[in-house]
């Protein structure tokens, strides 16, 4: 996929508020279809912020969110959804007592998938979840419930996703499992944004990263890049370190 | 067959043929007429707390309102009883409307809103200043539509709707949402559902339901004063009812209303502190030994219930 | 007409304080809600009508004795019905139910041991010992007790006196929050119960402690309910927890000290609407609280209520 067609989706300018703390100071940047953006920066820099922000949950306080050519800041979140951006959770957060399968038959009937949404077994194969399909998702375990997270996502077709620190806690080989899965995506048209601590994860399947801190981007271009660029290196000396 | 047929068939019939035959074979019709009272405001508690979560506290108020749209519907325009009880689900509805700011509260908070709520209204209504409109706190007599046995008979079709849309929500997508709402809004919102205006229809829904059993209460009792149908029983029953059987199911409810108040009437009215104490006592242990209900004795096994 | 109002709202005010402060510390420590409330200040009332009744002296040596009951009881009750509470799927909703189950055991034991009929001190019966003291001390005739003068109105010495326990209360409060070990934590568990249990703090023991508290204060601010309202039944309860409420939510939930502010509004309006629009004063508590949870859910000193 070649990540210099029109971006489907545009943050310019973007800032958020908490009391006088701005979480975001001014964000820009721009993803395309089929491309895999990582967003990175110590706690706090406003990852999530901008996650929760592009995906509704709350309204910006200044810049622009434009999708498609369209402004979408402050439009509610299932809107957002029938238009075709979805996200998941850092916490997973199905609905504990509903079975898995209930679970994704509400995203299913009200996602309005724009294309012919998708089938419900190959979801629950694809993800493995089909051994617990009629289990209450209360009783996943934590990776499970981040899948469910992504297929309860995914039943709605979006063609921005939004993707917070969902390979967290998972095993080196289901690691590599979602890696392949997420680059399939991609590679189906979907835009993927993905914000993640694990800087070998995404070395491995972004193709350009932004480089967070105090609710601004520092640095767009290769990881491989950014490691280099003395700023970069200062914010993260002492937070995180590049693995 | 489809289970909403099913639930249909199997629950909501054989229990309106039940309530529709015995008053012909046991005396105290009074007591039926309660019985099925406490069946509608059970399910109309379950559609608001067992599908949204919003736990209802001043329930009584939508009821107590829907008594007092068909008092004044029927003094000061004469209207027929069948009339008054529409106007009074309607009653039920524009409060709902009024409090749907309510929503906007959680937990604790939305409940004890919803108390006060409730006893605004009744002040409101039984306000002295008000005595041309409502008779404030000296009570109204309706013997111009004094009429038990077709009042009774609105009774079961009010149960019959109130029952239809349990039965709707407990099978289909839009009830699945609306639970899928009470688990975690921020997750329904990004399975496309719209939060807001699928709780205020539950809200509605719920309020319809009381609105409409109030008229047919004042259509039944035909005297009564402010505080008997405010009456904050109504709304702890209710939702004792509900929660002793089992929310968010269709037996759930109606278990509850048919083993408590049973047992309320067989040693409620000579003692009402002993039965009180029991009464209080029985919550307590529900919610520190069985909060889901009993529904959860089967569910737990792994038998589904409706 | 207005000055009379205000002050008797004041008076007012830092009672209905004492009466939500309980109320608010245990929401503040457990996100529980107490909806048994009222029904402590009823027995509270209880425990004056006893000492009045059986010993004949001032219903004020109620107030340290109510105190140390409530929370002896409160104490116990806690370890009985709060762990299995939390250890729930929803605690917050199913403790409204729980105390609400409660409320009715305790109205209930006291209508069967003592009647529905309702009950009143003699407000001379109030204060006696001051008097008492004063003869002592200055010789002299005991006087009857009569008014308190305040800015040229007079104003019965029972809701002075009650008033001025209340301040006292509220400050022992402030004390124990701020000048305590216990305190402090229980401070740390109001503002993050979750991140209290991480670092270590034994959180059952400082909630405890709190519901204990609570309670006692409950009981206290019941001693006077017979001297404020006129009289007492075993009812009283349902009503005295809504009226808590809506102080409570006034001054902000979560946050004891909060209460003192709401009480004193709360006081104010109330006795402003008494004067001037006494037949809606009865709407006064109910409408209020909506106002308050829609227009300012903080309350007047901020906490986030509403849905995300």
């Amino acid at each position: 996929m070649s990540p210099d067609t029109a971006p489907i989706l545009n943050v310019a300018k973007l800032t958020k508020r908490f009391g006088g703390f701005y979480a975001l100071d001014g964000l820009s940047f721009h993803v395309a279809a089929g491309e895999i953006l990582g967003l990175v920066g110590p706690n706090g820099s406003g990852k999530t912020t901008a996650i929760n922000v592009i995906s509704g949950l709350y309204a910006p306080d200044g810049g622009e969110v434009v999708l498609d050519g369209g402004s979408i800041g402050g439009v509610a979140s299932h809107r957002l959804v029938h238009r075709g951006i979805n996200r998941t959770f850092q916490i997973p957060k199905p609905f504990l007592s509903l079975t898995v399968r209930q679970n994704i038959e509400v995203a299913l009937a009200y996602g309005r998938a724009a294309v012919a949404p998708p089938d419900m077994a190959a979801l629950l194969d694809e993800y493995r979840l089909t051994d617990v399909a009629d289990r209450p998702a209360a009783d996943l375990n934590n990776a499970q419930q981040k899948m469910l997270d992504l297929v309860r996502a995914l039943a709605t077709r979006p063609r921005l996703l939004l993707l917070d620190e969902l390979a967290a806690g998972l095993n080196p080989a289901e690691l590599d499992w979602i890696a392949e899965r997420i680059k399939a995506l991609a590679r189906s048209g979907v835009a993927i944004i993905v914000v993640e601590h694990l800087m070998g994860f995404i070395e491995h399947i972004t193709d350009r990263v932004i480089v967070m801190n105090a609710g601004k981007e520092i640095f767009e271009g290769k990881l491989a890049v950014a490691v280099q660029v003395p700023q970069v290196i200062e914010v993260f000396l002492g937070g995180e370190h590049a693995a | 067959m489809p289970s909403a047929l099913k639930h249909m068939l199997f629950i909501v019939a054989p229990l309106l043929a039940v309530f529709a035959v015995l008053p012909g074979v046991y005396q105290n019709h009074l007591l039926l007429f309660n019985f099925v009272i406490f069946l509608i405001l059970a399910q109309g508690v379950n559609i608001i707390y067992g599908f949204t979560g919003y736990l209802p506290f001043g329930y009584v108020g939508f009821f107590g309102a829907g008594a007092y749209g068909f008092a004044i519907l029927v003094m000061h325009y004469q209207a027929p009883a069948v009339v008054a009880v529409l106007v009074a689900g309607l009653v039920g509805v524009a409060l709902g409307l009024l409090l749907t700011p309510l929503l906007r509260l959680s937990g604790a908070y939305f409940a004890i809103a919803n108390l006060a709520a409730s006893l605004a209204v009744l002040h409101f209504v039984a306000n002295p200043a008000l005595e041309n409109i409502t008779r404030g706190p000296y009570g109204v007599s309706l013997t111009g539509t004094f009429n038990p046995t077709l009042a009774y008979t609105a009774a079961l079709v009010v149960l019959a709707l109130t029952l239809g849309a349990v039965v709707f929500l407990k099978n289909s997508r839009f009830g699945l949402a609306l639970q899928a709402v009470r688990e975690d809004a921020v997750s329904a919102s990004m399975a496309g559902v719209n939060v807001v205006r699928m709780r205020v229809i539950a809200w509605l829904v719920s309020a319809l339901v009381a609105g409409l059993a109030g008229g047919v209460y004042a259509w039944y009792v035909s005297v009564f004063y402010p505080d008997n149908v405010f009456s904050g029983e109504f709304s702890i029953f209710a939702i004792v009812f509900a929660l002793f059987g089992g929310v968010a199911s269709i037996c759930g409810p109606i278990v509850g209303v048919i083993l408590l108040y049973g047992i309320y009437n067989l040693i409620g009215f000579t003692t009402p502190q002993y039965f009180q104490l029991i009464y209080g006592l029985l919550i307590m242990g529900l919610v520190l030994f069985l909060p889901a209900g009993l529904v959860s004795l089967a569910t737990r096994r792994g038998w589904h219930v409706p | 007409m207005l000055i009379y109002a205000l002050v008797a709202g004041v008076l007012f005010g830092l009672y209905f304080s004492l009466v939500g402060i309980g109320l608010n510390l245990v929401f503040g420590v457990m996100r529980i809600v107490n909806l048994a409330h009222g029904d402590f200040l009823m027995l509270g009332a209880f425990v004056a009508f006893g000492v009045v009744t059986l010993a004949g002296i001032d219903p004020l040596f109620a107030v340290p004795l109510a105190f140390v009951i409530f929370l002896m009881v409160g104490v116990l009750l806690y370890w009985v019905l709060v762990p299995r509470l939390q250890g729930s799927a929803n605690p917050e909703m199913l403790s409204i139910i729980l105390f609400f189950g409660l409320s009715q055991v305790i109205e209930a034991v006291t209508t069967i041991f003592f009647g529905t009929s309702e009950r009143s001190i003699q407000s001379r019966a109030l204060g006696t010992v001051f008097s008492t003291i004063k003869v002592k001390l200055f010789g002299g005739k005991p006087d009857a007790g009569g008014p308190v003068q305040i800015f040229g109105q007079g104003f019965p010495a029972s809701w002075v006196i009650a008033a001025a326990t209340s301040l006292i209360a509220i400050a022992l409060v402030y004390v124990y929050l701020y000048r305590t070990r216990l305190g402090t934590l229980t401070r740390a568990v109001m503002s993050r119960r979750d991140e209290a249990f991480a670092t270590g703090i034994d959180v059952d023991r400082v909630s405890a402690a709190a519901f204990g508290i609570g309670l006692g204060l409950a009981a206290v601010a019941g001693i006077f309910a017979p001297f404020m309202f006129g009289s007492v039944t075993p009812a009283f309860g349902a009503d005295a927890t809504v009226t808590s409420f809506a102080i409570v939510v006034l001054g902000s939930l979560g946050n004891p000290l909060g209460t003192a502010l709401g009480g004193v509004v709360y006081g104010v309006c109330y006795m402003l609407v008494q004067t001037y629009l006494s037949s809606w004063a009865d709407l006064l508590p109910y409408v209020l609280l909506i106002f308050i949870l829609l227009l300012r859910p903080s309350g007047l000193l901020g906490r986030r209520v509403r849905v995300a």
